[in-house]
């Protein structure tokens, strides 16, 4: 008791949390005198799942793609497709930064690229500040659940359920906390009627025309993977080679000196991910011995009772842990607790990864430790609260899409042949 | 204390990341040529390296820790980031010091429980690869570890140093 409670002063304190599970788990090995050479063996693991390097290789086309000229094109193409709607900046910076996190998977990377350019002109063409900046802080987030985010392949590898399944669920509780958010904005600013553009066929074309060589990527790897011709990570390795000769040496706005620094920073985000799986899995096999979940399901059982009250239970859980943990961490570590408690209580694993992944994509944008609350401060030089109370409405609008994807399986599993 | 020279830890550290560069670009070209030799070998030529997918699963486990080793010196592991925005700064300098102290200590425990692993590895002869010994892909591990426990240790001298610094700046 007194060791948990060190343990959790100095995660709070700011130790990497790899450590603090890590000595979690051979604390646990230890008093059950298992030799601590164990670890090593269990830590191996992380070499031995079948899809993991698929984060590798889509962390670094995300991040390709962001320092290339790609975010410009992108909300160019959009903007043409979408400007001619009442409040249509807005929406065209939704969809833009949702397509946009999906390829680039939640690291904040969407902020600084697409916030970038979105920001300046919302407020160009004339949008209140306040919901300039809650928009732009929440859509940093926004498309996590569309294919190929790193959450969705990280949940698969840790679920062992077909990532193939996960990318066809996510796409309606996607696309319907992008609605939402759309038709929030579109109500908000039902002043502004202005319409950023007029809708023309040759603008459209010329935008197009322009993006030609980034609008195979989507169908690259969704037509890849769901025509069976091609594993999750053969189409991650083949966006990442797609991207690199398209952005550096197509449209060479990449110069190869930059590339180093590039293949770093993205790497870095991937050790820190992957090193926190290894040790988890430890920490999980140690857990799993000691039979903790079955423990966990007891204990969940004698509080509720049918789905719907455990499904409620799970919310409320997963928006304080995603207040408190980032996404990767949280799916390494809790998903192999909670699926045997859900296998219990009926839910559908795909159904639970989607309301995992969607309750913990309001982990980004919650206080104290949303991470897109502080790129967003940081990024547009506003204080931190005023940062909250701007994204405060729009993380009432996602709740209430997450409590909908929640009590709504249908709508996660849908698409997901049986 | 002005110093043109570098010493010997600044070049210690500049060689180092040279070193990490050259890995992370290296095991990332590999992973994603052999990826895709591997798909073209496959649709068209029918056949396939029946090796390259253990051999990628190795690259990924090197590149995991590589990239590991790199997120201590650019400061970048995941942490619960939650006093840093809230407590002052030599507060917050205290604290790192002793996360930092406790993080070098687990990573030493668990590169030597590896080691140790590893010396079982060669003693019984384990292989991977068909017939590659098995330590010599796995002793990334504890190199690794061992490499992040001394990031560790530097990085908790740093906030030392910083932290006397800032307290000279006071007196003065």
């Amino acid at each position: 008791m007194i060791v948990a409670v060190a343990l959790l002063v100095l995660a709070i304190l700011g130790a990497p949390l790899f450590t603090v599970i890590a000595s979690s788990a051979m604390i646990g090995l230890r008093s059950e005198d298992a030799d601590l050479m164990s670890f090593a063996l269990n830590f191996l693991e992380i070499a031995s799942m079948d899809f993991l390097v698929a984060i590798p290789l889509f962390t670094f086309a995300g991040y390709l793609l962001s320092e290339s000229n790609a975010p410009q094109r992108l909300v160019r193409m959009t903007g043409s497709l979408l400007g001619w709607m009442p409040g249509g900046l807005a929406v065209v910076a939704l969809a833009a930064c949702a397509f946009f996190t999906a390829f680039t998977g939640g690291s904040g990377v969407t902020i600084i690229a697409l916030g970038a350019i979105l920001y300046p002109a919302l407020q160009h063409d004339g949008y209140a500040d306040r919901f300039n900046l809650g928009l732009v802080t929440s859509s940093g987030s926004l498309g996590l659940l569309f294919a190929p985010s790193l959450p969705i392949i990280l949940y698969g590898v840790v679920s062992e359920v077909p990532i193939d399944k996960l990318f066809l669920a996510g796409i309606l509780p996607g696309t319907l906390m992008l609605c939402m958010l759309a038709g929030y904005s579109m109500w908000i600013n039902r002043g502004i009627r202005k319409p950023l553009s007029s809708f023309s066929g040759s603008e459209i074309w010329a935008a197009l025309k322009e993006s030609a060589w980034e609008i195979p990527l989507p169908f690259v790897v969704l037509g890849g993977i769901y025509s069976g011709f091609l594993v999750v990570s053969e189409a991650a390795a083949i966006t990442a080679l797609y991207v690199f000769v398209v952005e550096v040496l197509v449209h060479r706005e990449i110069p190869f000196r930059e590339l180093t620094g590039i293949v770093r920073s993205s790497m870095v985000l991937v050790g820190g991910i992957l090193i926190i799986l290894g040790v988890s899995i430890v920490s999980t096999d140690y857990m799993i011995g000691a039979g903790i979940p079955q423990l966990l399901l007891e204990w969940v059982s004698t509080l509720v009772s049918s789905q719907t009250s455990f499904l409620l239970l799970l919310l409320l859980f997963l928006l304080v842990l995603g207040a408190i943990l980032d996404i990767f961490s949280a799916i390494v570590l809790v998903v192999p607790l909670i699926l045997p408690i859900a296998a219990g209580f009926d839910v559908h694993p795909v159904h639970l990864g989607i309301v995992f992944l969607a309750a913990m994509e309001l982990g980004y944008l919650t206080p104290p430790v949303g991470l897109n609350l502080f790129i967003s401060s940081y990024r547009f030089e506003q204080p931190i609260l005023h940062v909250y109370s701007a994204t405060f409405p729009f993380l009432m609008i996602l709740l209430l899409s997450v409590i909908l994807i929640a009590f709504w399986p249908g709508l996660s599993l849908w698409l997901v042949p049986t | 204390m002005p110093d043109n020279e570098p010493s010997v830890l600044q070049r210690l550290d500049a060689a180092g990341r040279w070193v990490e560069n050259l890995f992370l670009v290296g095991l990332l070209a590999a992973m994603m040529l052999l990826s895709v030799a591997q798909i073209i070998a496959r649709e068209f030529f029918n056949t396939g390296f029946f090796w390259a997918g253990e051999f990628i699963r190795i690259l990924v486990l090197w590149l995991a820790m590589v990239g590991a080793v790199a997120a201590c010196r650019e400061n970048r592991h995941i942490r619960v980031d939650a006093i840093s925005h809230l407590l002052s700064e030599p507060v917050v300098r205290i604290a790192r010091v002793v996360v930092d102290v406790f993080a070098a200590a687990v990573c030493a425990v668990i590169a030597w429980h590896s080691w140790r692993y590893l010396q079982e590895e060669i003693a019984y002869e384990d292989v991977v690869l068909v017939d590659t010994p098995a330590w010599v892909a796995h002793i990334v591990v504890p190199v690794a570890f061992a490499l992040m426990s001394y990031r560790f240790v530097i990085g908790a001298g740093q906030s030392v140093v910083q932290l006397r610094a800032g307290k000279e700046g006071q007196d003065a």
